[in-house]
C-alpha cells in the first residue's frame, strides 16, 4: 500500500538558498558597475535614461569538454534526409535543438539588468556622503533626506530590512505552528518567503542644510589626451550624478583651464577641448576668486574636485602650491585627481608631477588620487567618499 | 477545482499495485506527497531529498527551473521520486486526476528499478534519508559556528561540488591510501611475485580517480569541519551516481510501465486521450540530442519485441545505460531514431554520421562516450611531489577540455589541496599544462 500525505507546509524550503544565490548575482551586478561606471555608453546620459548591464550569471564550474571537431554529439534528427556534411547549427547561435548553447554542459549565462542612471547611483552611492559639511549661516538649500516613511514590499537590495523581514517570518512562523502547519521539531527550516520582505520605502524629503558649492576643475590643456580627458570626465560624470542624487540644489561651478582659466557652462565642461599650455594655478585662482565674490566660505560649504594629468610648467608650481593651500584651507573637502595612463608616462619628465608638489597638503580634508585606467574611476571615489580600499 | 481527491487516488492506488504485482514488479512501498507547483520545484533543486544540506547552487536551480516553466514547459508532467525505502514520490496539486495517475504508475517504475538493478545494490535506500539528515545537521552547525560561518563553508561546497562526479564510477569505496600503502609493503616482504618490482614510496601508489575521497584524506591542511564537508558531498555523489549511470534506462523502464499499466487500468473513456498526449510529450524527440525518456522507452518496447518480456527484466537487472546501449541497440534502431551525430567544424555545427549501414556503428559509439559518467572526462591524480605539488592528468580521447572551466576547476583543486596543482592535458594535438 503507498502511502498519501497533503504537505501544507508554507515554509519555502529553497528560500535562503535563493536569496544566497541572488545576493551573489547582486554582488556581480555591483562588481559589473564598477566595469561599466566609465563606459562610453553611459558618459553623457541623463539621468532618467535606462541602460542595461549584462552580468554574467554564477556558475558551478566542472571539468567539461569543450565544442571541438572531435567531439561527436549524437542527436534525433527531424527526419531521414539529413546528408553528411549538412551544416545543422552555429556556434554561438547553438547547435540543433539547443538556441544560444552550444554543448551541453557549458554555456555563458547572462542576467541583463536594465536599469536608470538614478538606481545606479542609489547602488553605487549608498554609502556615501559629501565629507566634513557643515552648518553654515544661512540654511537656505534643501537636501533631500531619505525620510523613512514605513515599509514596503518591494524595493531595491540595499534598503532591504533585515530586522522586519525576520520579524515577518518569526509572525508567519507562529502562525503555521499554530494552524498546524508546520512542525517547530521537525529539521526543515521554515525559511523566507517572497512576501517576508521588508524594504525600507524612502520619502524623499526636503530637509533645509547647509549650503554648498562644488568645484569641478579640469584641465584641458593639450597634454590631456583624448584618453585623459574622458577619464576626467567619466569621474567628474560619476561625481556630478552622486552630487546630484544626493543633494538637492547644491551649486556647482565648473572651470577649466589651460594657461588661463574660465568658467563655462556644464555642456561646454563635459565636452569641450582645448590645446595650450599648463597653468594650474590659474584654474585654482579662478575658484578663490568666484568664492571671493560669490560664495563665502562663512555661509557655505566649499567643495572642490580637480583633475589634471600633473604636468604644469614648472615656473607654475610655486605660485600653484600658495593657491592650492590657500583653497584647501577654505575647503571642507579638496580632491586631486591625477590622470595619468600609464603608456604615457615620462613623455614630459620636464615637467613637474603636481601630485609631488601637493603632497605636503595631504589631511583629511585634501586627498589626492590617481586614475590610471577606467577601473581607477570607481576607486578614486571610494578614497574620496568611502572607506578606503588600498 | 482539482478533480481528484486522496480518496480516489487511493482507490486506483490500489488498482495500480494489483496489476503492477500481477507483472511481477517489485517496489519499495511508496510514499506519496501532494504538494504545489512552488514546493515542487523546491523539492525538485534539493533532487527531492526531504532535508538536504544548504547551499546557493539550489537556490540557482529553483529559479532556473521556474524560469523554464515560465518559459512555457509548464505542460510537463513533473515527477519526482527518490530511491529510498519507502520510495518518496511528490504529487504536484495542480494535476488533473489522469496525469497523478501516469505518474503513480511511472514511480512504480521507477521504485522497481532502484530495488532491482545492480547499479543501485551499494546506495543503502534503507537509511539514506538520515544519513542526508545528519549530513544537513552538521554543515547547518559549520554554519552556524560563529568561527565558520558560510563564506568558509561555501569555500568547500563550491570547489568540492566542482570535482563531485570523479568518483569511480561503480562508487566503490575507498580505501584509504595509508593503508593500501601498508598492505603493499606487507606484500612485498612476503614475496608476493605480483608486486615484487612495485615501489611503496611512489605517492599515490596507485592512479587515483577518486579524487574528492584522495584529498580528504591526504591534503595536509584541510581542518576535521572541511574534511567533513569533502566526505558528506562525496557520499552525497556516490548515492547519485548511480542514476546519472542508468538515465535512460530507468526513465524508459518507467515510461515503458506506466504506458502499460495505464493501458490496462480500465481508464474513464474521458482520460485516454489525454494520457496518451502527456505520454507523447514526455517520449518525444528532442532535434539534436537524445531524450533519455524516448531513448529508454523506444528501446525496452524493441526488446520486448526481439526477445520478450522476460528479456527486459533481465536487462532491468543487470545492465547500465553503457552496456544497455552496447548489447541492444541495433542498426535497425538507429535508423528508425533518425540518429545523427555532428561537431563543430569551424564555426558550424556539421553533420559526421547519419544512421545508414556505414555510420551507424560510429553513432552508437560516440553515443555511449556522450552518456553517464563517459561525458565526464577521466581526470587522474599521478603524483605528489616534493613541496605538495599535485600533478593531475586529465585522460584525453581525443575530446579537448573547455579550458575557461578547467582553469577554474584547477583553482578549486588548489583550495582543497592547499598546495600547487599542475593539470596535464592536450589541446589541439598539443600537450598543455594548467
Amino acid at each position: 500500500m503507498s502511502t498519501f500525505k497533503e504537505n501544507k507546509n508554507v515554509s519555502d524550503r529553497s528560500g535562503s538558498d535563493r536569496q544566497r544565490h541572488k545576493d551573489k548575482i547582486d554582488k556581480a551586478i555591483k562588481d559589473g558597475i564598477h566595469d561599466i561606471v566609465a563606459d562610453e555608453s553611459i558618459i553623457g546620459k541623463d539621468g532618467k535614461k535606462k541602460i542595461k548591464i549584462p552580468v554574467k550569471g554564477i556558475k558551478e564550474y566542472r571539468f567539461v569538454y569543450g565544442d571541438n571537431e572531435n567531439k561527436k554529439n549524437v542527436g534525433s534528427a527531424q527526419g531521414k534526409d539529413i546528408q553528411r556534411g549538412q551544416k545543422v547549427g552555429q556556434k554561438d547561435k547553438g547547435s540543433p535543438g539547443q538556441p544560444n548553447k552550444a554543448g551541453n554542459e557549458k554555456g555563458e549565462e547572462f542576467y541583463e539588468v536594465e536599469i536608470t542612471l538614478e538606481e545606479l547611483a542609489a547602488y553605487l552611492f549608498d554609502e556615501f556622503k559629501l565629507p566634513n559639511m557643515q552648518k553654515k549661516k544661512f540654511k537656505k538649500i534643501s537636501s533631500k533626506s531619505f525620510k523613512r516613511h514605513g515599509y514596503r514590499n518591494e524595493g531595491i537590495r540595499p534598503r532591504l530590512d533585515k530586522k522586519e523581514t525576520i520579524k515577518k517570518k518569526i509572525k508567519r512562523k507562529k502562525k503555521a505552528i499554530k494552524n498546524n502547519t508546520y512542525d517547530p521539531d521537525a529539521e526543515d527550516r521554515f525559511g523566507f518567503h517572497h512576501d517576508d520582505l521588508r524594504y525600507r520605502f524612502i520619502k524623499e524629503k526636503k530637509k533645509p542644510t547647509s549650503n554648498a558649492i562644488i568645484f569641478f576643475v579640469m584641465d584641458v590643456s593639450g597634454s590631456m589626451t583624448k584618453e585623459k580627458k574622458f577619464l576626467a570626465r567619466s569621474f567628474f560624470f560619476l561625481l556630478y550624478h552622486f552630487i546630484r542624487s544626493k543633494y538637492e540644489n547644491t551649486e556647482h561651478c565648473f572651470v577649466s583651464h589651460d594657461t588661463v582659466a574660465s568658467e563655462v557652462n556644464e555642456e561646454d565642461f563635459f565636452s569641450k577641448g582645448s590645446t595650450g599650455g599648463t597653468l594650474v594655478s590659474t584654474g585654482i585662482d579662478k575658484c578663490l576668486d568666484i568664492i571671493e565674490t560669490r560664495y563665502h566660505p562663512s555661509t557655505w560649504n566649499v567643495y572642490v574636485f580637480q583633475c589634471s594629468d600633473g604636468d604644469n610648467w614648472p615656473e607654475d608650481n610655486a605660485g600653484c602650491f600658495k593657491s592650492a593651500t590657500k583653497l584647501a584651507d577654505l575647503s571642507q573637502f579638496y580632491g586631486y585627481c591625477e590622470i595619468e595612463p600609464a603608456e604615457n608616462r615620462g613623455r614630459w619628465l620636464q615637467m613637474s608631477n603636481l601630485s609631488e608638489l601637493l603632497s605636503p597638503l595631504l589631511r583629511d580634508n585634501f586627498k589626492i588620487a590617481e586614475i590610471r585606467k577606467k577601473d581607477d574611476v570607481w576607486l578614486a571615489f571610494q578614497r574620496f567618499f568611502g572607506g578606503f580600499r588600498e | 477545482m482539482s478533480d481528484w481527491s486522496i480518496d480516489s487516488l487511493e482507490e486506483w492506488d490500489d488498482r495500480i499495485i494489483e496489476l503492477a504485482k500481477s507483472h511481477n514488479l517489485d517496489w519499495f512501498p511508496i510514499s506519496y506527497e501532494i504538494c504545489d507547483y512552488y514546493a515542487m520545484i523546491g523539492n525538485m533543486a534539493y533532487h527531492g531529498m526531504p532535508l538536504h544540506y544548504r547551499h546557493w547552487s539550489y537556490g540557482k536551480s529553483f529559479e532556473r527551473t521556474h524560469q523554464m516553466y515560465n518559459l512555457g514547459a509548464e505542460g510537463l508532467p513533473y515527477e519526482l521520486i527518490i530511491n529510498s525505502d519507502p520510495s518518496i514520490a511528490y504529487l504536484m496539486r495542480e494535476n488533473p486526476f489522469y496525469l497523478q495517475l501516469l505518474i503513480m504508475c511511472h514511480c512504480v517504475g521507477h521504485s522497481d528499478f532502484f530495488k532491482n538493478n545492480l547499479t543501485f545494490a551499494e546506495t543503502g535506500p534503507e537509511n539514506i534519508i538520515q544519513r542526508f539528515k545528519n549530513a544537513k545537521k552538521r554543515i547547518d552547525s559549520y554554519i552556524e559556528d560563529p568561527s565558520i560561518g558560510i563564506e568558509k563553508v561555501e569555500r568547500i561546497l563550491d570547489s568540492a561540488h566542482a570535482l563531485s562526479l570523479h568518483i569511480p564510477p561503480n562508487c566503490k569505496e575507498y580505501i584509504p591510501h595509508r593503508e593500501r600503502r601498508k598492505e603493499l609493503i606487507t606484500r612485498i616482504k612476503s614475496g608476493d611475485p605480483l608486486v615484487i618490482n612495485r615501489n611503496p614510496d611512489q605517492f599515490p601508489i596507485d592512479d587515483e580517480i577518486d579524487l574528492l575521497s584522495f584529498i580528504s584524506e591526504m591534503a595536509l591542511n584541510l581542518e576535521d569541519w572541511e574534511r567533513d564537508i569533502i566526505n558528506i558531498v562525496r557520499l552525497e555523489s556516490a548515492y547519485f551516481m548511480p542514476q546519472i549511470r542508468t538515465k535512460i534506462m530507468n526513465e524508459g523502464w518507467a515510461c515503458f510501465w506506466h504506458y502499460r499499466l495505464m493501458n490496462e487500468l480500465d481508464l474513464p473513456q474521458k482520460f485516454h486521450i489525454p494520457f496518451l498526449k502527456s505520454h507523447n510529450q514526455v517520449v518525444t524527440p528532442h532535434l539534436g540530442r537524445i531524450n533519455p525518456y524516448h531513448l529508454g522507452f523506444h528501446l525496452f518496447l524493441k526488446i520486448e519485441e526481439r526477445y520478450g518480456l522476460e528479456e527486459c527484466f533481465i536487462a532491468r537487472e543487470v545492465c547500465h545505460d553503457e552496456s544497455f546501449l552496447r548489447q541492444y541497440l541495433t542498426e535497425e534502431d538507429c535508423h528508425e531514431l533518425n540518429l545523427f551525430s555532428y561537431s563543430l567544424y569551424k564555426r558550424d555545427y556539421v553533420v559526421n554520421e547519419i544512421s545508414d549501414g556505414d555510420g551507424w556503428k560510429e553513432i552508437k559509439k560516440s553515443l555511449i562516450r556522450q552518456i553517464g559518467s563517459n561525458s565526464v572526462p577521466k581526470i587522474i591524480i599521478k603524483e605528489v611531489k616534493s613541496n605538495n605539488v599535485l600533478r593531475i592528468h586529465h585522460e584525453h580521447d581525443g575530446r579537448d577540455l573547455e579550458l575557461g572551466y578547467a582553469e577554474k576547476v584547477v583553482d578549486y583543486i588548489t583550495t582543497l589541496w592547499g598546495g600547487v596543482v599542475r593539470l596535464d592535458t592536450v589541446i589541439e594535438d598539443e600537450p598543455f599544462e594548467i
